[in-house]
């Protein structure tokens, strides 16, 4: 007895130290002149040329030194270390001139050699860089360096914006890769905490063009933290200087409280959207699968959608209802004349009786008598995403259809979307960090394993998916500006017209920001907030 | 052993203004108002709306019937099925007492929450509703059975040793009469382990909800709505958030209380 009770009194012992030691780690103290933000998760990664997460790659943007940054503000590229740069006629040979005097953090040089052989190292299949996709053909790439100032890129064909292409390529020492800790970029990897905190500190030897010394900021601390209740207890409390993409009833709350500290930059690139599983391989049955190849009911359901409803309750009105893939943010390349079809539940009615769908009694029924019932996959954890599927659920509930809101965590889902293909209808939302459309390639080419309602196909399923292969392609590789503008606006309208996506709303762009952190120009493209981290700093400091 | 009238006249009552407010004309727990959301406490929604625009009244008062229902049930499956492992233990030869026991303890050992997940994530994704409660139910009661047949299983030891079972053997009744006169001083035994089996399904079941993997939508239940108390922001909107855990706790005693006092 004796000896438990001591037993009992170590283990209490050493369960205090641990306790002890995880709270000492979770309030790590801000260093002077350190900005503080949080992370949803763990970068899987410091390798600038393996990112491939969205942490991982803010970590990149924060440290990398890059030859050509594209202002996220302005929406244009700019030289970085690269003084000039230049793009022969055929847009197949790359030129870029180094600004003089360039160091890395550990005040080595930096020469035209480390740059070639950084960008070598994307490009070879071994690495395994997804950077190096966007080359479209990264094994017949070469580069050059025939002077220490001089890079010389030449590509086997045409790439569209390829000046974005190397904003994502860290220029590294030489045949010293250091996972972050030797950059030539605003700040460096100095301590690394798993499930809780990654600390950057500033480059002393980063240079800029006006010779300012920047960044401004000694060092920044990324907490990694996915509870957005405890993210915003934290940010009232001034241990977080700015929160990106607060969910909007947290936003609501803090405007309640001091409207300054809140802003809306309204709809950002990002979409929200449900699709039908059209694959033909998929493990449902064929009825379900012939109903979601049908234009009428995919067109039906999309007018049945009251998508004012889910901006203004799903979203408390910080969203903007989505008939297209293109948000009306990106200027540019939104089809303005677009026509698609609109809240018209009469209209989807009529359009599911010429499908061959009749209603009996109150349950909608296809022509071989099948009652249409199908489930929405969604991620569990996403509040906006439940609410939609719930207010959708109702919507499609008028029509007829019994719809089940399923919520999975996301590897369950994943595997479901990608291996298995073991679903009906999914509701996500899709993350543009590229306004041009050539980003997005991958989705809408029928070859491509991200062709979510029907993903690697052989050859084009239908003749409307073929007309977007064909459009996607002319415009990757047209020189004229407005022909690719053309093809876009035909991809729109064919999308408009077939709904394999059904759009939803545009989120807005909402931020919170700390009244002491100065230097703050936030942009609707990722990172919002910390885009010009150099000049970011916090009251009275410099 | 008896059950306060005064406690189980209470808890009938709820159930009974429960139904009441579930089946009147007009009340539904999934219609939405949409202009109507957070609604404060009316004639026409007197505990308010959801952020759906739907009447909290009902809502809360059908995932009460609903989760009493599921839990008694589930208790009742619960109960059968120790009844039945914890005799068979007790009266059988000794090698099945242990093999009976030791299954027991592995299923009390299984990681009750990953198991319930994996079953969760393995259902069709068409289950409807009403049938992914009544799976969730089945399978609390399929995993609750050993803590209460290991109970069972001492009370039978108890019995088996009692001298009315020792004078019956003497007298040479035969196993079959032996457990047909057993049976009813089994009752006080089995009695204790349904009552307290059922609070322990009703918040077993609110905290699957809460973690998302109970009723689905738009069925009402204890966890999707205590889910809103871990959003400070919605606590702002409206104090009737506080409402369902209210109900819940006043549940959770009342039934307490009937357990404790049979015991």
């Amino acid at each position: 007895m004796r000896l438990f009770r001591w037993l009992l009194i170590c283990v209490s012992l050493i369960l205090a130290v641990i306790l002890a030691d995880l709270c000492r780690a979770q309030a790590a103290p801000r260093k002077p002149g350190e900005l503080v933000w949080t992370i949803g998760y763990d970068p899987k990664t410091f390798d600038p040329a393996k990112v491939d997460d969205q942490e991982s790659e803010l970590v990149r943007y924060l440290t990398a030194g890059v030859l050509l940054r594209f202002n996220r503000l302005s929406q244009k590229v700019e030289p970085r270390l690269a003084e000039s740069w230049g793009l022969s006629s055929d847009g197949r040979t790359v030129t870029f001139k180094l600004r003089p005097g360039l160091e890395f953090s550990d005040g080595s040089n930096l020469t035209a050699n480390d740059v070639a052989w950084s960008i070598r190292r994307v490009l070879l299949k071994d690495t395994g860089a997804p950077v190096a996709e966007e080359f479209v053909s990264p094994g017949e790439v070469t580069v050059d360096s025939p002077d220490a100032g001089t890079v010389i890129v030449h590509l086997p064909k045409r790439v569209i914006g390829i000046g974005k292409v190397f904003d994502e390529i860290a220029i590294e020492p030489a045949d010293r890769p250091s996972e972050g800790r030797v950059t030539a970029g605003p700040f460096v990897v100095a301590e690394y905490r798993r499930s809780q905190f990654v600390r950057l500190r500033a480059n002393p030897h980063y240079a800029v063009a006006d010779g300012a010394a920047l960044p401004y900021a000694s060092g920044i601390r990324l907490d990694v933290l996915e509870n957005p209740e405890q993210e915003v207890r934290l940010f009232e409390r001034g241990q977080y200087d700015f929160i990106a993409g607060i969910p909007p009833d947290y936003f609501e709350l803090l405007k309640q409280k001091d409207p300054a500290s809140v802003r809306d930059l309204g709809p950002s690139l990002n979409t929200e959207q449900m699709w039908f599983n059209q694959a033909p391989s998929a493990p449902i049955p064929a009825w379900e699968k012939s109903w979601f190849q049908s234009r009428g009911f995919r067109l039906a359901v999309s007018q049945a959608i009251h998508r004012a409803d889910l901006a203004r309750i799903a979203y408390l009105g910080h969203a903007t209802p989505a008939y297209d893939f293109i948000s009306p943010a990106n200027e540019e390349w939104y089809d303005h004349q677009i026509s698609a079809p609109h809240t018209d539940v009469a209209a989807a009615k009529a359009t599911l009786a010429r499908a061959g769908f009749r209603v009996n009694g109150v349950a909608l029924q296809d022509s071989a008598g099948h009652l249409v019932k199908f489930s929405i996959l969604t991620n569990s954890g996403n509040a906006a995403r439940m609410k939609m599927a719930t207010l959708i659920q109702q919507d499609l509930g008028a029509l007829g259809m019994q719809v089940n809101v399923v919520a999975l965590d996301f590897p369950a889902l994943i595997e479901r979307l990608m291996h298995t293909q073991d679903y009906e209808a999914c509701l996500l939302g899709l993350e543009n960090v590229d306004p041009d459309p050539n980003a997005m390639m991958n989705i809408w080419l029928s070859s491509s394993p991200n062709h979510q309602w029907d993903p690697s196909e052989k050859a084009p399923a239908t003749s409307w998916e073929a007309e977007i292969d064909r459009a996607m392609d002319r415009q990757a590789t047209t020189m004229s500006h407005a022909e690719r503008k053309e093809a876009v606006d035909r991809v729109q309208q064919i999308v408009a017209d077939e709904q394999p996506f059904i759009y939803l709303v545009y989120p807005n762009v909402l931020l919170a920001v700390s009244p002491h952190l100065k230097g703050v120009e936030p942009a609707v493209l990722e990172p919002t907030i910390a885009w010009n981290v150099e000049d970011l700093r916090l009251d009275g400091q410099r | 052993m008896k059950i306060n009238r005064s406690i189980a006249a209470l808890l009938f009552g709820l159930a009974l203004i429960a139904s009441a407010v579930v089946l009147a004309p007009g009340a539904s727990y999934s219609r939405q108002e949409r202009d109507a959301t957070f609604a404060a406490a009316s004639r026409q929604h007197m505990a308010g709306t959801d952020e759906l625009g739907r009447d909290r009244l009902v809502r809360v008062s059908a995932a009460f019937l609903l989760s009493l229902a599921g839990a008694i049930m589930a208790s009742a499956l619960t109960t059968a099925a120790a009844a039945g492992v914890g005799t068979l233990a007790a009266f059988g030869p000794a090698s099945v007492g242990w093999l009976a026991m030791l299954v027991c303890d592995v299923f009390l050992a299984l990681p009750w929450l990953f198991l319930l997940m994996m079953v969760r994530s393995a259902l069709p994704l068409t289950t409807s509703p009403a049938n992914s409660a009544a799976i969730t139910f089945l399978v609390l009661a399929a995993l609750g059975w050993p803590a209460c047949a290991r109970a069972v299983y001492r009370g039978a030891l108890h019995l088996k040793s009692a001298e009315w079972m020792l004078h019956a053997r003497a007298s040479g009744l035969r196993s079959a009469q032996i457990v047909r006169h057993a049976i009813p001083n089994f009752f006080p035994l089995l009695l204790p382990q349904f009552l307290v089996c059922i609070p322990a399904f009703v918040i077993a079941e609110a905290n699957l909800g809460a973690l998302g993997l109970g009723v689905g939508e738009p069925l009402p239940s204890w966890g999707g709505m205590l889910l809103e108390l871990d959003n400070s922001a919605m606590l702002m909107q409206t104090r009737w958030v506080y409402f369902p855990v209210a109900l819940l706790i006043v549940v959770l005693l009342l039934l307490d209380a009937i357990a404790v006092e049979v015991e």
